[in-house]
């Protein structure tokens, strides 16, 4: 086990999912507390004091964004559970929908309590099937045992939840295209300033907070801001989960410690490479996240500091294991069609970038690259850099700069011998 | 007040205004496709990209000033950036200005020129779409010469409101189209999405490969199609390039009408109608004077009309609420004291033609009401017992319903049945072909000016009223 | 649609007054359920009943991938070619099936039982290879699964 766990700390069964079961683990018990005994504010500043940072992307500080939003302002304030998941090499907040739908509405309950936000939402992404399910029928459990809907648990707050399906669009993670979703349009992402804190949904002050971000809102108020910083490292306290796929042994879900040595994880947790090869790179958190090599994480901790100091970031934890004998340049070419496929289109840079990207590396990987290809890929992705509304084409830049900067030895044999290093080969199956 | 620099500048902002905004008022041009004043902020195109010191780029369009920020519109990395935009822009861009009519007043075009003027880095093929899709009877679009900036949807969610155009698909197979059950044919503000496109995507039907418009000048003038009196541009051929060897009408017709922004009336937009002022203007003119029915020198009709008028008892005049208010002065000034005045409606709704809304469109179709109705009161339904002679000036009488036996004076620039039906017919001059100005329905004076020669044979009212008056030479 | 209208306002009811918009991607996943494709007919429909505008359900049809404005085949393959399930051997499964099924991606078999789609990306890559089977999620994917699955489909 890879440190200690909060979330997935007890055993999956067919039956743990269900509003008696959390109830018998102990849950709701935060909320009734924060209820009877604690004003918002001071659900705000334990989470501040926790240091719980944001877990779907940016790691930026949770209860900074919600500060943003001014209590008592006279409008009504929103709060959005962000479970559209569709990083690629991201399936973690899909595991707390399907096995702790209640840990997640327990964590809306005290963020919308701290928030006073009479109305919550869940944006689930619509492919998903059993998640859907599960917290839908959490959220009937939950109103029906009187957690959501009014005078909550005999007391004067009420709050009600929606659960929101998406159709299929990336874009509608981010956390304004969401909100564009949720108002029935296409997910264009918007431009801040206003941030959505201050206009949000219908305007409206607005914190939307990755699902397992939520989770962990219980987490810090049951057991407390000093008992969550006892978990993890200092500048990164808690746990992650962490979703494995790729050539690895045991792909699935995982709660790291923060700070755990990532090789070990790798090679226990996880139960090593697939058919004992070669750790070639890492994705580390998504596809949006710079991939390193097997040197570089050789000593390197799972934590967000960590990360940040070899300029890449546990981003969603997503990570994709990627064993020796595989083309990178088939691996960006996939990475890029889906950032191809999912650009909104809005924005300049990214309309046209991510498709010259997709089509130059489309070339590359049909043996008819040019040797300035190399140079124009980085240029593409240096004007994606900063100059688009959401992060979509910022990330198809990193993702293209990423495996360059690492692997560009392999761009250049492709484009010189016409052909893969590795014949193009990508998967490595179960031996 | 905030105070910002830009480029060094101090540049004093006012609070709530974008930097982009405080940069034009500072007079710093700033380039924007998507922008647009009179439209919400899409910030979509990029191109406004500046530098703030200490804080990176961003869009100007979108970046509300605060005091003490150093703004940079031209530093090296704007320029970069701005060069990057370009490239991004006219990846699949078919760059076909040899044969598009935007050319020569193109913002894609003038930028290229200015901020990137090297040749596209890319070597893929092209994305392809539809080049000439039918919008509307009015109005074509080219998907490949796109640039998504969305100006014309926005225009028909928040200006026209007919939500007629949206955006079809996502990425860069991203199209706009117009929704199915409510064509854009209906919105009778559609054409100014033509204007608003700052490259060649939207097409007029009817101005569609006719002339490049280099070859154009235009005329400050008045649209006359209601009381609104929106300002506009009549373009024409400019007299250098007038053609001889082909058909020579060109050189007199007008190949466009686009809006003059003017805040007091019409901001930056104008109606359909007003588009297509050709269709009044270019009607089949009256060929000269008449004296029932026959051909006659102007000098023998003026003679004619004089002596009615001496003779005449009770004179009416039926004064045409499409005249100037130099026109009106003069019929007062020679006219006044003789005839018993009224204002008459020259022009009614045409079926199907939208009668008012709360944008621009009135529901009185003549355009200067205003200016006739300080002078005159309206025309009643039946003109006073007794009344032996009427002058009847411009379009929309029904002589059928004049008092029988009176005499009628008709001023009439067009052909019309009419016109032979007149004791004395005398042909006018139409708006294009003087200057003069029209009061609208709110009491703003806007001016017209000349930009034809007389139709042969027409004469200007105010020469006609002073001619009436008393002998005198007029040309004709 | 009409069908619908009493669960639609049943829905309504749930959301904060003034969220009619919002209404748009669940009563289209409805109306898809039910008709296995959205119509015309439901759009002008849809726009009247909710007060929105056409073009606004226009284009939600036409941007989001889940949404059909044409019927699929009985069983609708959709799996999934991302980094994930490509590198546990979707690329080689996507060929089996086309070869099994006779058809490209994109395409409905002559018998309309099945249409097969590519996708990116199902979140189900700890699962890969993963397609879904009309709304279901199927997993570990290997070409004798799938041949398995495609008899079990009728």
């Amino acid at each position: 086990m890879a440190g200690r766990q909060l979330l997935m700390n007890f055993p999956v069964t067919a039956t743990s999912h269900t509003l008696a079961e959390y109830r018998a683990r102990g849950g709701y018990a935060a909320i009734d507390r924060t209820l009877r005994t604690l004003k918002p504010q001071d659900v705000t500043q334990e989470v501040l004091a926790a240091g719980l940072q944001g877990r779907g992307g940016a790691s930026f500080p949770t209860g900074r964004k919600w500060q943003v939003v001014v209590p008592g302002d006279g409008q009504p304030h929103y709060l959005i559970a962000n479970a559209d998941e569709g990083e690629p090499g991201t399936f973690k907040d899909r595991w707390i929908l399907e096995n702790a739908p209640h840990l997640l509405i327990e964590g809306m309950l005290l963020t919308a309590y701290a928030l006073e936000a009479r109305h919550c939402f869940i944006y689930i992404r619509g492919e998903f099937d059993l998640p859907y399910r599960r917290i839908a029928a959490a959220v009937e459990e939950a109103y029906a045992a009187g957690w959501l809907g009014s005078r909550i648990a005999g007391t004067d707050f009420s709050c009600d939840l929606i659960v929101y399906r998406g159709a299929g669009a990336y874009v509608a993670g981010e956390a304004s295209g969401l909100i564009a979703s949720l108002e029935g349009k296409k997910g264009y992402p918007r431009n801040r300033p206003p941030r959505l804190t201050v206009k949000g949904l219908y305007q409206r002050p607005t914190v939307v907070n990755n699902v397992e971000s939520l989770a962990n809102v219980t987490v810090v108020m049951r057991d407390g801001a000093a008992a969550f910083r006892t978990v993890g490292t200092e500048k990164s306290p808690g746990t992650r989960l962490i979703s494995v796929s790729g050539h690895i042994n045991r792909p699935g879900v995982y709660e790291v410690e923060l700070g755990f040595p990532w090789r070990r994880f790798i090679d226990e947790d996880c139960g090593g490479m697939l058919g004992g090869r070669a750790l070639k790179a890492i994705v580390p958190g998504g596809i949006s996240s710079r991939v390193l090599t097997g040197a570089d994480i050789g000593p390197l901790a799972l934590s967000h500091e960590a990360l940040w100091d070899v300029n890449s970031t546990l981003g969603s934890g997503g990570m994709i294991v990627i064993a020796e004998g595989t083309c990178m340049v088939r691996l960006l070419h996939i990475m890029m069609r889906f950032y191809h496929h999912e650009s909104c289109g809005q924005c300049t840079p990214c309309r046209h970038g991510t498709g010259w990207m997709h089509r130059i590396l489309e070339r590359i990987v049909a043996g008819q690259g040019r040797p300035e290809d190399i140079e124009r890929l980085y240029y593409i992705a240096k004007y994606n850099d900063g100059t688009t509304i959401c992060g979509l084409g910022d990330a198809a830049g990193y993702a293209a700069a990423g495996i360059l900067d690492k692997f560009r030895d392999e761009f250049e044999y492709c484009i010189e011998h016409k052909r893969s290093r590795y014949e193009g080969r990508i998967e490595c199956l179960r031996s | 007040m905030p105070e910002i620099l830009i480029n060094g500048r101090k540049v004093e902002a006012r609070a709530g205004q974008t930097v982009l905004e405080a940069a034009r008022e500072a007079g710093i041009f700033v380039p924007t496709f998507c922008w647009h004043p009179q439209l919400s902020t899409a910030g979509n195109c990029r191109m406004c990209l500046v530098e703030v010191e200490g804080r990176g780029l961003d869009i100007a369009c979108n970046m509300p000033v605060s005091a003490g920020m150093h703004v940079l519109t031209d530093s090296p990395d704007v320029q970069a950036h701005r060069r990057a935009m370009l490239q991004f822009i006219t990846l699949n861009h078919p760059v076909d200005c040899g044969i598009c009519d935007k050319a020569g007043e193109c913002s894609l075009q003038d930028y290229h020129y200015a901020y990137n003027g090297q040749p596209s880095l890319s070597v893929e093929p092209k994305v392809r779409s539809t080049k000439y899709y039918n919008l509307s009877s009015r109005i074509l679009l080219d998907n490949e010469r796109c640039i998504l900036c969305l100006r014309c949807t926005r225009f028909t969610h928040e200006v026209s409101k007919s939500m007629a155009l949206g955006v079809e698909s996502r990425g860069d197979v991203s199209v706009i189209r117009p929704v199915a059950d409510r064509p854009l044919g209906e919105d009778p503000y559609s054409d100014n999405i033509i204007d608003l496109c700052p490259v060649g995507a939207l097409q007029s039907r009817q101005f569609l490969h006719k002339t490049r418009v280099w070859y154009l000048e235009a005329t400050p003038s008045v649209c006359p199609g209601c009381a609104r009196g929106c300002t506009v541009q009549l373009w024409h051929r400019k007299r250098e390039w007038h053609v001889k060897a082909l058909d020579p009408a060109q050189n007199a017709s007008i190949a466009r009408v686009t809006p003059l922004e003017n805040p007091a009336v019409n901001g930056p937009w104008i109606c359909n109608k007003g588009r297509d002022l050709a269709k009044i203007f270019e009607r089949k003119r009256a060929a000269g004077p008449m004296l029932l029915g026959a051909p006659a020198t102007l000098e023998a009709a003026l003679e004619r009309a004089r002596e009615l008028i001496g003779a005449a008892r009770h004179p009416v005049a039926l004064v045409s609420s499409w005249g100037s208010n130099e026109e009106f002065a003069a019929f007062q000034r020679y006219l006044g004291a003789v005839f018993t005045g009224y204002v008459k409606c020259d022009a009614r709704p045409e079926p199907g033609e939208r009668i008012e809304d709360d944008l621009l469109i009135r529901a009185d179709k003549n355009p200067n009401s205003a200016g006739a109705r300080a002078l005159y009161g309206d025309a009643p339904d039946e003109l006073p017992e007794g009344t032996d002679l009427v002058l009847v000036w411009g379009e929309g009488c029904d002589f059928g319903a004049l008092p029988r036996g009176a005499n009628v004076i008709f001023l009439n620039a067009y052909l019309a049945p009419e016109n032979g039906h007149a004791a004395v017919f005398l042909p006018t001059t139409i708006q294009t072909e003087r200057s003069g100005h029209y009061t609208n329905f709110c009491g703003v004076v806007s001016g017209f000016q000349r930009c034809f020669e007389p139709a042969a044979g027409a004469v200007d009212a105010e020469a006609l009223f002073r001619a009436l008056a008393a002998p005198a030479r007029v040309h004709a | 649609m009409k069908s619908l209208v009493l669960e639609f306002e049943a829905m309504r009811a749930r959301f904060p007054a003034g969220f009619e918009s919002s209404l748009v991607l669940p009563c289209l996943r409805r109306i898809q359920e039910e008709r296995g494709y959205v119509a015309d007919s439901d759009i002008e429909e849809l726009a009247r009943f909710l007060g929105v505008p056409a073009i606004q359900i226009e284009e939600v049809l036409s941007f989001y991938t889940q949404f059909r404005r044409r019927p699929v085949g009985r069983w609708h393959l959709q799996v999934c070619r991302n980094v994930s399930c490509s590198m546990r051997g979707a690329e080689g499964l996507i060929a089996h099936l086309q070869r099994r099924l006779g058809v490209a991606p994109g395409a409905t078999t002559a018998d309309g039982r099945f249409t097969l789609t590519t996708v990116e990306c199902l979140g189900s890559c700890g699962t890969a290879p993963a397609m879904m089977v009309n709304d279901r999620y199927v997993e570990n994917l290997s070409p004798e699964s799938v041949d398995q699955l495609l008899k079990e489909l009728e």
